[in-house]
C-alpha cells in the first residue's frame, strides 16, 4: 500500500476512505500480533475521519493531499483521548492527551487517517525496542530479530505493509537506525524544521520528529504536509516551508557528493561499508571528505543524552525506579548524576564540532555515510563482534547516526534495494544515510530519488 | 592534569555522594549499572575534553529573550 496511490484512488472517488481503514484495521487485527508494532489502534478515530474524508469528497470540497492516507505514530505523538504512553509504565497513569501532537493536526488537516500508535524503546532511550513493559518489536524481514530502535514499531509497521506512512522521533538515531535494519525510507530533517510540539521529550537539544515511508514519493509527499510554523515549539526556526514534492525529479547533475572516511569508514561490519560503496558507484562519487572530531561529536552527543534524560526522569527515578525499563533505568540513573562540568563542555564542543562540520559544505553538497555498523541481530542478543572487539550492540547501533544528528544536519536513510549483494547475512536489510547541509532536505531527497529511479534503493520485499 | 596523569574513576564514590546530594535514592540493585554507566560517560568525556576549546568557544544553545511569529 502506497500513500500517493491510496490518495488519488480515494480524491479520484475510485475508493472510499472508509474502506481503506476498515481493510487496514483487518490487517492490523490479523497481522500485528506477528510484529507487535502497534500498543494502541483507534480504530473509532480511524472510521471518524475516514468518513469525514468521504462526506468532503461527497460535498466537493479538496479532501487533502493524504485523502484517505492510513498512518500511524509512535506512541511518543499525542493523540486526543489517549494516554501518551512514551514506551513507559510510569506514563500509563497519566492522563489522557487532551489534543493532537502538532505533526498529528497537520496529517489530519491533509486528509490523513490514523490507524493507531506504535512501540518502541521507553522514553526513546534504545537502538533495539527490546521494551520490557509493552514487549519487543520483531523485524518483518525476520521476527527473530530486531527491527532497530527507538521507533521500531513505525519502521516495522511501513516495513510490514500495515500502514504507508509513521511518524517517529530521533535524538541520536532513533529514525535511521530503524529505518536501516527493517528496509525503509526515513527521513530525519534538519533540527528545528518540524514542530515537537504534543511529543514526549527526551533530550530538548536534540530531539528531531519525522517520517517513514516505503518510497521516496510517499515521504516526500508526508514531509511536505509536516511542514509548517507552530509558536508552541521554542526550537523551531522560523522558516517558510520548503516543499520538496515538486523538486524530486531535478536530478543530482552538478551536486558535488562524497563519501565520508575516517569514523565512518571503521567500526562496522564489511556490509554496512560496501552499502555505501554500492551507493557511491551508483551516484558516481569518487571524492572522499572526513568529518573533523567525529568521535568526539558523538561523545559529547552521548553525554548530553544521558544528563537532560536523567534530568527529565528526575522525579520519577526519585520515587519510582523500579518502574522503569531495566533496559533505560541504570542510564537515567547515571545521567542525573553527571557532572555539569562534562556536559557543558560537550555543548561547547557542540558549537565548535558545528562550525567545522559546516565548512565541509562549502566542498561538497551531500555527504554519504552507513546507516548502521551492521544489519539487524537476534532478539536478546547483547554483543557482537567486530572488527576482532566485543561491542556491545545497544549503544553502537548509533556510532554513525550519533555524529550527524548532534548538529542538527538533514538526513534522508535510504534502504538498498538488494541488501543481498552487499554482503548482509541473509539478505537483511541496511540503509546508507544521505546528508546535507541545514535546511537543505531538498538535496537529500533528490539524491534519494536519483538512487530509486537508477533501482539501487527500494525497500526490500518482506517475503509476506 | 592529562589523560594519562588523571586517576582512575570511582565511580561507585563518586555515584554515592552525588545522589546523596541530589536526593536520589539508589538501589542496591541499581549500583552496578550505574555504575557501569558511569565508567562510560568518564570514557565520553575524557574524549570530549580532549579537544581544546578557548574562552569564546560559547555552548551550542543560543538563549532567545523573545520571539515574534512569523
Amino acid at each position: 500500500m502506497k500513500a500517493a496511490s491510496v490518495a488519488a484512488a480515494v480524491r479520484s472517488g475510485q475508493r472510499r476512505a472508509i474502506d481503506v481503514a476498515e481493510a487496514a484495521l483487518a490487517d492490523i487485527a490479523a497481522r500485528n500480533g506477528q510484529f507487535n508494532a502497534f500498543t494502541d489502534v483507534t480504530a473509532m478515530r480511524a472510521r471518524h475521519e475516514a468518513a469525514a474524508v468521504d462526506a468532503a469528497i461527497a460535498a466537493g470540497r479538496d479532501p487533502g493531499p493524504l485523502a484517505g492516507v492510513p498512518y500511524a505514530v509512535k506512541n511518543l505523538f499525542d493523540l486526543e483521548g489517549l494516554v501518551t504512553r512514551a514506551g513507559s509504565r510510569i506514563e500509563r497513569s497519566s492522563p489522557a492527551a487532551t489534543r493532537d501532537a502538532f505533526l498529528v493536526r497537520q496529517l489530519r488537516a491533509a486528509g490523513g487517517v490514523c490507524l493507531g500508535a506504535l512501540n518502541m524503546d521507553e522514553y526513546a532511550y534504545g537502538f533495539t525496542t527490546e521494551n520490557a513493559h509493552d514487549g519487543d518489536v520483531r523485524n518483518p524481514h525476520d521476527p527473530a530479530r530486531i527491527a532497530g530502535g527507538s521507533s521500531g514499531g513505525s519502521a516495522a509497521a511501513v516495513a510490514a505493509g500495515m500502514v504507508p506512512l509513521t511518524l517517529a522521533s530521533d535524538t541520536n538515531g532513533s529514525i535511521r537506525v530503524p529505518a536501516s535494519l527493517c528496509g525503509i525510507f526515513g527521513l530525519k530533517p534538519t533540527y528545528g524544521r518540524l514542530s515537537r510540539h504534543g511529543s514526549f521529550p527526551f533530550v530538548a537539544s536534540l530531539d528531531h520528529l519525522g517520517p517513514f515511508a516505503g518510497d521516496v514519493t510517499d515521504l516526500a509527499l508526508c514531509y511536505d504536509v509536516l511542514q509548517g510554523f507552530d509558536p508552541e515549539d521554542p526550537a523551531q526556526q522560523h522558516r517558510a516551508p520548503a516543499p520538496v514534492l515538486p523538486l524530486l525529479d531535478q536530478g543530482i547533475a552538478g551536486l558535488r557528493i562524497a563519501v565520508a572516511d575516517d569514523h565512518f569508514a571503521q567500526g562496522g561490519m564489511p556490509e554496512c561499508f560496501a552499502a555505501v560503496a554500492a551507493v557511491a558507484r551508483a551516484l558516481g562519487a569518487t571524492r572522499r571528505v572526513t568529518i573533523p572530531d567525529a568521535a568526539r561529536g558523538r561523545a559529547a552527543a552521548f553525554l548530553i543524552t544521558m544528563a537532560e534524560g536523567g534530568n527529565l526522569h528526575l522525579p520519577n527515578l526519585r520515587t519510582r525506579a523500579q518502574d522503569f525499563d531495566p533496559g533505560t533505568r541504570d542510564r537515567l540513573l547515571a545521567g542525573a548524576l553527571l557532572p555539569a562540568s562534562w556536559v557543558l563542555q560537550a555543548q561547547r564542543l557542540r558549537a565548535i564540532y558545528r562550525a567545522r562540520v559546516l565548512a565541509l559544505f562549502e566542498e561538497v553538497d551531500i555527504i554519504l555515510a552507513p546507516a548502521t555498523p551492521h544489519s539487524a541481530t537476534p532478539l536478546g542478543q547483547a554483543e557482537i563482534e567486530i572488527e576482532g572487539e566485543t561491542r556491545p550492540i545497544r549503544p553502537n547501533l548509533g556510532i554513525f547516526t550519533q555524529p550527524i544528528s548532534f548538529i542538527g544536519l538533514p538526513v534522508l536513510a535510504v534502504p538498498l534495494a538488494d541488501p543481498g549483494a552487499v554482503g548482509t547475512p541473509g539478505g537483511l536489510p541496511i540503509a546508507v544515510q544521505i546528508i546535507a547541509a541545514p535546511w537543505r532536505e531538498d538535496l537529500v531527497f533528490r539524491v534519494a530519488r536519483a538512487l530509486e529511479a537508477e533501482g539501487v534503493c527500494a525497500a526490500p520485499p518482506t517475503g509476506r | 592534569m592529562n589523560d594519562t596523569q588523571r586517576p582512575a574513576p570511582d565511580p561507585a564514590t563518586y555515584a554515592e555522594a552525588a545522589a546523596a546530594l541530589l536526593g536520589l535514592p539508589l538501589a542496591p540493585a541499581h549500583r552496578p549499572g550505574v555504575e557501569m554507566n558511569l565508567r562510560l560517560a568518564a570514557r565520553m568525556a575524557a574524549l570530549v575534553e580532549g579537544l581544546p576549546l578557548t574562552p569564546a568557544d560559547e555552548p551550542a544553545p543560543i538563549f532567545v529573550a523573545g520571539r515574534a511569529a512569523p
